[in-house]
């Protein structure tokens, strides 16, 4: 038989050995694939012109993906060398040459490689479409299938596997030509070695990686990038300190409490989990590592999908939107010229907002709600104004009775501006509160909306010689708002403030339509990079965690036979078996639950009050954070749990 | 106590069947210490495995204290192996990842003992097995000889009534092979453990009460100690060895 005979043998056994690699692999590939195909469609770059940022983005997140993957692919391989050292030992003891067991297992990898890859790229196709009709749906459009097959897309995902394979697979070729019979016979036997020794140097280990982790976790939610910084690296710290001393702790617990350990499973389980800790506390902590860096990966996805949505629809009524503290500005009175000139309008109106001289209202939803200041005081627009623009938008017509005032603003602040009831002084009048009104109404444009998150609206008569705010164009067009409408009308403005020695903008251009482009622009810059990673690294973490535990299948089977002789009951070794699965695979992931639960949370609150509302909510987007990246592990558990439980558990 | 009724063992299937074991009978008093002598192949793993309910018969009956064994369903069987058996495998059966202390300890937490009087139970039967010394090891830091006294330990702290070993000498050297026997000699002598000893090796076999040889499934011979010293029945062993054919004498 052939070197090359055995090799494809070898890796036929392989890819069933270590089927979750395997499986992992192509995901991989697919995933890559997929997102490489994003990054060459015409058709999708095409949709707007901030889709341009997309593929440096993806090209980005896929260079960390390549960085894990080959760290994913080189400890497997080392994990697969360690357990066949016997067996190349045994090939190099009855004559074959180091060099030929080397080119051998290289081969095989080869081969499993791109068999992965091969599937992966066919199944990528699926997923592509899958993308494809998300940013589709992001940008309003609606999904038809249309075959898709990019060869650059291709060679982009073959030279990513080249990569990430040639580098794992030469340092293991390099590593079987130096070995002698002896190392591969006795490889096995080797263990990750006890990074500290003493028993009292653990426990104080153990106690101050408790220690910095804390403090870690609430320099993160401080929101300061120094102190971030400094939290990221005390987390990194407790989460090696944590792995690395915690396995000795368990037994020393136990060792005072020997009732304890003898109830129940417990001495079984927690000495087969020792066993296993005791010996890949690194591992362990950069397992964790990577579940803190899905965790943050989703929950800033999440959080800017929430964002970028959230932002769009807030002020997503009038198509067009124009206003200046000063109407004459040129950029102003440019931009209104040439939207008349080349929109055709459904309609239009011009009005002022207006500032009132006191800010009652601010300083009261400041007290009762998440408010940031846009204006110095309450903004106000003359009833007037507000019903012509209601009837512009469709809404319901009110009307402010006599001796009253109304309020319109974003729902958030709604439930506390009921509960205002002062009375507000305009001249000699004065009105008390006449209700709170929350349709949408572009008042979220920072400085030059219709008054930021909130307005006040006052018969007309009462507002002569109060100070305009700035001053309002709204638009309804009869089609949406071309890109090249809008390009002309930016064209027109850049010009104009490219020949200032100033250049900043005295007047704020809103395009609807645009608007919603960016947003879907943005989120698949976005987004899309963070899931991307997200995805790869809980795959990654949850294969190597897999590996392992099949990897002891063999002393489980032993284990289990035993205890079967000696009289243990079936459900009682089914028990036993879940919850040594469960305390294994709960034990890297609850620290980065512990850590990352509260920084999703303060990620999301971050953000302007008023946006991350409903589903985007910050304790919504924390739950579906860790919803997903459950899920996505769960599914991992549970195909490690079938397939150890059928091949460990006697019959 | 023990009482094997007819019992058969067939492996295999349509033309390839193999009887194993071929209407095999005898019984085993209480506080007896019985060996099963046979040469390899000769069914004695086999009848163990059977009395042990790790395997089932073809046929016949086993009655441990009056209960039939092949009756009893899975789950009953489990508990029955916990309380009543005690084993002591060839190659020591001890789990890596446990210290000798929990290794014996093992025992009686399966069979749900106050988990707050397991550690004196498993110091008290390790005294007398004379192991005290290395119940915090793992059985990788202690001899063949200690592993095999853990076992001994694991197989009756329990207070199991029936204690089976199969080759328990097996992986030991001369001298521990003496000092296993002599505690398994103990063991029945002073804690009235009932002891039925799986052995090709004649020496081991002369420290049993009671000797029955197997050959091709079928017993064939009884030896008793009676009041002969050991030496006497070592060599009454060797004449019934040869004159079975003398395939068995590797221990010899």
């Amino acid at each position: 038989m052939t070197v090359s005979k055995l090799s494809i043998r070898n890796a036929r056994r392989q890819a069933g050995d270590y089927l979750v690699y395997f499986v992992t692999i192509v995901l991989v590939a697919s995933l890559t694939y997929a997102f490489n195909g994003l990054v060459f469609s015409q058709e999708l770059l095409a949709l707007s012109r901030q889709m341009a940022m997309v593929p440096p983005m993806i090209v980005f997140a896929s260079i960390v993906v390549v960085g894990i993957i080959s760290w994913l692919v080189a400890y497997t391989t080392r994990f697969m060398l360690l357990r066949r050292s016997r067996e190349f030992g045994t090939y190099i003891l009855i004559g074959l040459e180091n060099e030929q067991v080397a080119r051998m297992f290289f081969l095989e990898n080869l081969a499993v490689g791109g068999c992965a890859l091969c599937l992966g790229i066919l199944l990528g196709n699926l997923l592509y479409q899958a993308l494809r009709a998300i940013v589709l749906a992001l940008f309003g459009m609606s999904y038809h299938f249309s075959f898709f097959f990019s060869g650059k897309a291709v060679a982009l995902t073959l030279t990513y596997f080249v990569l990430i394979y040639l580098s794992a697979q030469l340092k293991s070729r390099r590593k079987i030509r130096k070995m002698r019979i002896y190392d591969l016979i006795y490889l096995e036997r080797q263990n990750e070695r006890e990074v500290v020794k003493s028993g009292r140097g653990r426990r104080v280990l153990f106690a101050g990686s408790l220690v910095l982790g804390t403090l870690g976790t609430l320099l993160l939610l401080t929101g300061d990038l120094a102190a971030c910084l400094t939290g990221a690296c005390l987390v990194i710290f407790f989460l090696y300190g944590f792995f690395i001393s915690f396995a000795s702790g368990v037994p020393a617990f136990f060792e005072k409490r020997p009732a304890r350990k003898y109830r129940g499973q417990r001495l079984l389980v927690f000495r087969t989990l020792t066993a296993k800790l005791g010996t890949m506390g690194v591992l362990m902590a950069s397992l964790a590592l990577l579940f803190l860096g899905t965790l943050a990966a989703e929950g800033m996805g999440m959080v800017f999908q929430g964002m970028f949505q959230s932002r769009t629809n807030k002020n997503n009524c009038f198509d067009l939107v124009l206003a200046a503290e000063d109407p004459k500005v040129e950029s102003y009175r440019d931009s209104k010229a040439y939207i008349a000139e080349k929109i055709p309008l459904k309609e239009d109106r011009e009005y002022e907002i207006y500032l009132m001289d006191t800010d009652k209202i601010m300083a009261y939803t400041e007290v009762h709600t998440m408010y940031y200041r846009y204006y110095g005081r309450d903004a106000v627009m003359k009833e007037s104004d507000y019903r012509a623009l209601r009837a512009m938008l469709g809404y319901e017509d009110v009307a402010c009775k006599p001796g009253q005032y109304l309020i319109h603003c974003l729902p958030y602040m709604a439930d506390a501006l009921q509960g205002f009831s002062e009375e507000l002084v305009f001249g000699d009048a004065s009105l008390t509160p006449g209700g709170v009104h929350t349709e949408v109404f572009a008042q979220h444009l920072y400085d030059y909306g219709n008054g930021g998150d909130f307005i006040l609206i006052v018969p007309d008569a009462l507002l002569e010689g109060y100070p305009v705010s700035h001053t309002m164009y709204v638009a309804m067009t009869r089609e949406p708002v071309s890109e090249a409408q809008y390009k002309g009308i930016c064209t027109i403005r850049d010009q104009i403030f490219e020949e200032r020695e100033d250049p900043l903008e005295d007047s704020l251009l809103y395009a609807s339509d645009m608007d919603e482009a960016q947003a879907a622009s943005q989120t698949a810059m976005s987004v899309f990079p963070l899931f991307y990673l997200a995805l790869v690294l809980t795959m990654t973490a949850a294969t190597i965690l897999t590996i392992q535990q099949l990897g002891e299948a063999g002393r489980y089977r032993m284990q289990f036979a035993l205890l079967w002789k000696l009289g243990m009951d079936k459900k009682e070794m089914r028990r036993a078996l879940r919850m040594q699965f469960a305390i294994y695979y709960a034990l890297p992931a609850i620290p980065p639950v512990l850590v990352g639960a509260p920084l999703i949370r303060n990620m999301a609150s971050q953000v302007e009050p008023g946006t991350m509302v409903g589903a985007s909510d910050p304790l919504a987007i924390t739950a579906m954070a860790l919803g997903l990246f459950f899920l996505i592990y769960g599914i991992y558990i549970v195909l490690a749990y079938s397939s150890l439980k059928r091949s460990v558990l006697p019959e | 106590m023990l009482q094997v009724q007819n019992i058969e063992k067939y492996y295999g299937s349509g033309n390839h069947v193999t009887k194993a074991l071929d209407r095999v009978s005898f019984e085993v008093e209480d506080g007896e210490f019985v060996a099963i002598m046979g040469a390899s192949g000769s069914g004695k793993t086999t009848l163990l495995n059977c009395i042990s309910t790790i395997d089932t018969v073809s046929a016949g009956r086993i009655l441990l204290e009056g209960e039939n064994i092949a009756e009893l369903p899975a789950r009953e069987l489990a508990r029955f192996r916990r309380e009543r058996l005690g084993f002591v495998f060839q190659d020591f059966n001890l789990l890596d990842t446990l210290t000798i202390e929990e290794n014996i300890g093992l025992a009686l937490s399966l069979t749900h003992s106050d988990p707050g009087k397991v550690k004196a139970k498993v110091e008290a039967v390790a005294k007398k097995l004379g192991i005290e010394g290395i119940l915090m090891k793992f059985p990788y830091q202690v001899s063949g000889g200690q592993k095999q006294r853990a076992a001994c330990a694991r197989a009756m702290v329990a207070g199991q009534s029936l204690i089976l070993a199969d080759e328990p000498t097996g992986a030991l050297d001369s001298r521990a092979s003496k000092n296993l026997l002599e505690i398994m000699t103990h063991m029945n002598q002073a804690f009235g453990a009932t002891i039925l000893m799986v052995t090709h090796d004649a020496y081991s076999a002369c420290y049993a009460r009671r000797i029955l040889f197997l050959k091709d499934g079928r017993l064939f011979n009884e030896l008793l100690l009676g009041e002969q010293s050991r030496s006497a029945f070592y060599h009454e062993i060797l004449d019934v060895l040869a004159l079975s054919g003398g395939d068995i004498s590797d221990g010899i």
